[in-house]
C-alpha cells in the first residue's frame, strides 16, 4: 500500500532510529504533523520512515522520544560550516 | 516495486457525521486559541486538525519571540503607535484590523498561555541581571531594549500546553483529518457557511461537520512557484502539509480575498535552496544582535538608520537619536526611516571585506550569547534538535567558533526574480471588524487572513475570531428562536456532500478498481507542473496575455488531474488533495493579477503591459468567485476606520471582562 522506495527521496534518511534504544511506543508517529512515519508491523520495533522527503525537520519526534532513540539530521547539502574564530585570516 | 501493507484500517466507503455550534478549521496557534475563545462562551466546539494538535502548525514545535506585545507592563509603545508604523511601513497595504488586535490583545493571550503551562518569563533567574530582562516581571525582551515590546518566549512549551487546555475545557478535537471543502447553504457559491467536509489522513474515512459558525484557521498558501520533489519538507518555511487549503476551499465557496496578486522574490527556505533557517550565520531575528566578521576576522560594523557607526554592542539594542522605537532586529527590507533598526553595513562588492562572512557570538556579553545560542535557538520551531542539539554534539562552541553566513540578512540563499513566494505579509481572506469573511457564518484567523504574520498575530486573531463567531451563534440563533430575526439557519446540501465525497476519493478508487498505476499522475508530478507554469506565466512581471495563457494551462492540468490522478493510500491522497488546492490557489493568484491592471510597488506587483494613463489611487482589490464568474471591487486602504474607536466599539464586553481577568 505504500512504496518503500518509490519517492525518489530514499537517498537520504532524515530520521534514524537506534534499534537498541527504541521500544516501539510510537509516540513519534503520534506527534509528527507531517505523518512521515508509519508504525512498524512488528510490535516493539521502531517505526518506518515511510515518507522521508516530506520531513520538515522540526524535531518533534526527537522531543517526544522517551528513550533518546531518534537522530534527526539535515541532508548533506544543508550541513553548514563553522571555523575557529582564531583561524580567520590565516587558513583561508 | 515493493508493496507494503498499509498499517491503518482503510475506510474509503465510510462516512462519519459531526455537529457543533462553532467549528474550528485548523489546530495551529490560531485554531487552538479560536477554539478556546469560542468555548469560553459556553458553546459546543469542534476543532479539526490534519496533524496532532500538540505539535502541529507553523508554530507547533516552537517559537522564540512574540512580537508586538504593546500592552505588556514594560512596553513603552502603544498599540496605536505600533500599528501606525506597520501600516506606513507597507504604504497602507496591510491588515489594520488584525494587527491592531495583535497589538491590543497579544499580551492577554500570552498570559492565557502562561496559565495553561507555557513558559513566558525567566522564572529560574537564568538570565538575572541581563540588559534584556525586566527584574520585576522576569519578562525578557528582544531587539529594542528601551521600548520592550518583543518578548522572548519558551515556545516549545506552548502547543503541548494548548493541547492539554483544549482537552481540559471540553473542546472536541478531531485529529488526522484534512478539511477538504466548506459546505454552503443549498450548496451555493456565496451562501452561508453551514459546515465542512474532511477526510481522515490515515483511514480515508469521509467526514461531514455541521456547524452554526466556522472559523477558518489554516495556513497561507505555499509551493506555488517553488517545489523540490525530493525534499518537499524543505520547500517552504511552513510545514509540509500547510499549503493553503483554506484559501482554496474559501475561494471555491465564494469567500472574498485581498492582496492575492502580491508575491515576493523567494526569501527563505524555498525548494531546498536555503541553508537551515536560524541554523546558518546571520544577525537577524533569533540571532540579533550577533557580530558579523569577514573571512579575515575583521568586524563588519553596525550602523543606525542615520549611518552612525555603533561601536558598543549595547547601542545595537537601542533606538537612534531622536527615534521613538525600532521595529525589528537586523533592519527591514525597504523599511521606512521612522522604524529602521540598527543593521550591519552592506559589504557587497566592497574590496575591504573578504567573503565569506561569519556570525560571531564570542564577543557578546555572556548572557547575550547564552540567550541566543541556548534559549532562542533552543526554542525556535525548527532549531532545538537539528541545530542546537546537533551542532553542539558536533563540537560547535559559540565562545570559540564562528558560523558561516550564506546570503545577505537572514536569507541564506539567493533566488531568481520569477522564483516567488508568499512570504512576509501575503494575501488572504478579506475581513471586517468581527474578523468575519464576506460569507455569513465564516470567521477567519491567523495565517488565513490577508497580511498575516507571526505567532502573536495568530494567537490574538484566533481568540478574537473564536469569540466573535460564538457571539454570532448566540445572538443570531437565540433571536431566531424568539422569531425576531430574519436570519437564515441554512441547510447542508446532500448533493454538495456527495459530489465532494466522490471528488476526494476518486484518485484512490481508480487504483482499487484496477486502473493501471503507470497511467496516472502522482502528486509530486502535478506540483512540479504547477510551479513551472506559475514561474513562467505568473512570475515577476505579469501581462494579460501571459496570465490568460497560464490560466488555460492550469485548467488543462486540472482537467487531466480529474481524470488521471492517482494515490496509493490515504497519506498520498492527502498530499494529492493538497496539490489540487495549490492549483486552485494558483488560479486565484492569476485572477487577482488579471484584475490589477497596474503595478503596485508595496505589493511587489509589476504589470508589464500597464497603461500609464489608467493609473488610479492605490486601493485594495478584493476578488471573489460568484455563481456567474469573478467579481472584483476596489476597497479603500483605510476601510477599517479609526482603529481604536472601532475596536472599542466592537469589543465592549471583552474589554470589561479582560480588565478584570488579568488584574
Amino acid at each position: 500500500m505504500y512504496r518503500e522506495s518509490g519517492y525518489g527521496a530514499d537517498f537520504f534518511v532524515p530520521i534514524q532510529y537506534d534499534e537498541k534504544k527504541c521500544i516501539g511506543c510510537n509516540l513519534c508517529v503520534d506527534i509528527c504533523q507531517v505523518d512521515v512515519l508509519l508504525p512498524s508491523e512488528r510490535k516493539g520495533e521502531n517505526p518506518i520512515v515511510a515518507f522521508p522527503g516530506e520531513c520538515w525537520y522540526c524535531g518533534s519526534c526527537v522531543m517526544a522520544c522517551k528513550t533518546d532513540a531518534i537522530r534527526l539530521v539535515h541532508p548533506l547539502m544543508n550541513q553548514v560550516r563553522w571555523v575557529e574564530k582564531d583561524s580567520l585570516g590565516s587558513s583561508l | 516495486m515493493k508493496k507494503n501493507e498499509w498499517p491503518y484500517e482503510l475506510k474509503y466507503g465510510e462516512k462519519k457525521e459531526y455537529s457543533c455550534d462553532v467549528l474550528i478549521l485548523g489546530g495551529g496557534i490560531a485554531g487552538c486559541m479560536a477554539a478556546l475563545g469560542a468555548r469560553e462562551k459556553g458553546l459546543n466546539v469542534i476543532l479539526v486538525e490534519k496533524g496532532a494538535v500538540a505539535a502541529s502548525g507553523a508554530g507547533g514545535s516552537g517559537c522564540d519571540h512574540w512580537e508586538s506585545a504593546a500592552t505588556n507592563p514594560c512596553s513603552k509603545v502603544t498599540p496605536e503607535e505600533l500599528v501606525d508604523m506597520m501600516l506606513r511601513d507597507n504604504k497602507g497595504f496591510n491588515n489594520g484590523i488584525s494587527h491592531y488586535i495583535e497589538c491590543r490583545e497579544g499580551y492577554d493571550r500570552l498570559l492565557d498561555i502562561e496559565k495553561m503551562g507555557g513558559k513566558i518569563r525567566d522564572t529560574e533567574d537564568e538570565f538575572k541581571g541581563a540588559d534584556f530582562r525586566d527584574e520585576d516581571s522576569k519578562l525578557m525582551f528582544a531587539y529594542d531594549y528601551k521600548n520592550k515590546f518583543t518578548i522572548r518566549i519558551w515556545g516549545t512549551t506552548f502547543k503541548t500546553a494548548m493541547a492539554k487546555e483544549l482537552k481540559r475545557v471540553g473542546v472536541n478535537v478531531v485529529e488526522r483529518v484534512m478539511v477538504t471543502s466548506l459546505l454552503t447553504d443549498q450548496g451555493k457559491v456565496g451562501g452561508k457557511v453551514v459546515g465542512a467536509t474532511g477526510i481522515h489522513t490515515r483511514t480515508g474515512e469521509f467526514m461531514v461537520f455541521k456547524a452554526k459558525a466556522s472559523v477558518m484557521a489554516m495556513s497561507r498558501p505555499a509551493r506555488i512557484w517553488l517545489f523540490n520533489p525530493a525534499m518537499v519538507g524543505l520547500s517552504e518555511f511552513r510545514p509540509t502539509q500547510c499549503i493553503g487549503s483554506g484559501h482554496a476551499m474559501g475561494w471555491r465557496a465564494g469567500a472574498a480575498f485581498n492582496m492575492m496578486e502580491k508575491s515576493v522574490r523567494a526569501e527563505f527556505s524555498a525548494a531546498g535552496k536555503s541553508y537551515p533557517p536560524y541554523g546558518a550565520g546571520n544577525n537577524h531575528n533569533t540571532w540579533y544582535p550577533a557580530s558579523i566578521l569577514d573571512a579575515n576576522g575583521k568586524t563588519v560594523p553596525y550602523a543606525d538608520r542615520d549611518g552612525r557607526i555603533l561601536t558598543d554592542y549595547k547601542d545595537r539594542c537601542l533606538p537612534a537619536n531622536g527615534q521613538k522605537f525600532f521595529m525589528k532586529g537586523g533592519g527591514i527590507d525597504g523599511g521606512i526611516y521612522e522604524i529602521e533598526g540598527p543593521e550591519t553595513i552592506s559589504v557587497e562588492g566592497n574590496p575591504e571585506y573578504k567573503l565569506p562572512l561569519y556570525a560571531d557570538l564570542s564577543d557578546l556579553p555572556e548572557l547575550e550569547r547564552k540567550v541566543i545560542w541556548g534559549m532562542m535557538v533552543g526554542e525556535e520551531g525548527k532549531t532545538k534538535v537539528p541545530i542546537l542539539k546537533n551542532y553542539t554534539k558536533a563540537g560547535f562552541d559559540p565562545e570559540k567558533h564562528v558560523l558561516q553566513c550564506y546570503g545577505s540578512g537572514w536569507k541564506s540563499a539567493t533566488f531568481l526574480s520569477d522564483e516567488r513566494q508568499l512570504f512576509g505579509l501575503p494575501g488572504g481572506f478579506m475581513n471586517d471588524w468581527h474578523l468575519k469573511s464576506n460569507l455569513e457564518g465564516l470567521y477567519v484567523a491567523g495565517d488565513a487572513l490577508f497580511a498575516s504574520d507571526c505567532y502573536g498575530h495568530a494567537a490574538a486573531t484566533g481568540h478574537y475570531a473564536g469569540r466573535h463567531a460564538a457571539d454570532y451563534v448566540k445572538e443570531a440563533y437565540e433571536e431566531n428562536e424568539n422569531g425576531t430575526s430574519e436570519f437564515t439557519r441554512g441547510e447542508i446540501s446532500q448533493a454538495q456532500v456527495e459530489a465532494e465525497w466522490t471528488r476526494v476519493l476518486k484518485p484512490v478508487m481508480k487504483l482499487e478498481s484496477g486502473y493501471s498505476a503507470n497511467q496516472g499522475y502522482r502528486w509530486q508530478e502535478v506540483n512540479m507542473a504547477i510551479s513551472k507554469t506559475m514561474q513562467h506565466y505568473c512570475g515577476e512581471v505579469r501581462t494579460e496575455d501571459m496570465l490568460n495563457t497560464g490560466l488555460a494551462q492550469l485548467e488543462r492540468i486540472e482537467a487531466e488531474l480529474s481524470e488521471r490522478s492517482i494515490a496509493d493510500n490515504p497519506h498520498e491522497l492527502t498530499r494529492l488533495l493538497e496539490v489540487m488546492d495549490i492549483l486552485t490557489v494558483s488560479k486565484l493568484i492569476i485572477q487577482a493579477s488579471k484584475a490589477r491592471k497596474y503595478s503596485v510597488a508595496p505589493l511587489c506587483f509589476t504589470r508589464g503591459d500597464e497603461a500609464k494613463e489608467q493609473r488610479k489611487d492605490q486601493t485594495f482589490l478584493v476578488i471573489k468567485k460568484t455563481e456567474d464568474g469573478i467579481d472584483a471591487r476596489e476597497v479603500a486602504l483605510d476601510y477599517y476606520g479609526d482603529l481604536k474607536t472601532n475596536y472599542e466599539e466592537f469589543n465592549k464586553e471583552y474589554i470589561e471582562a479582560e480588565g478584570a481577568r488579568h488584574v
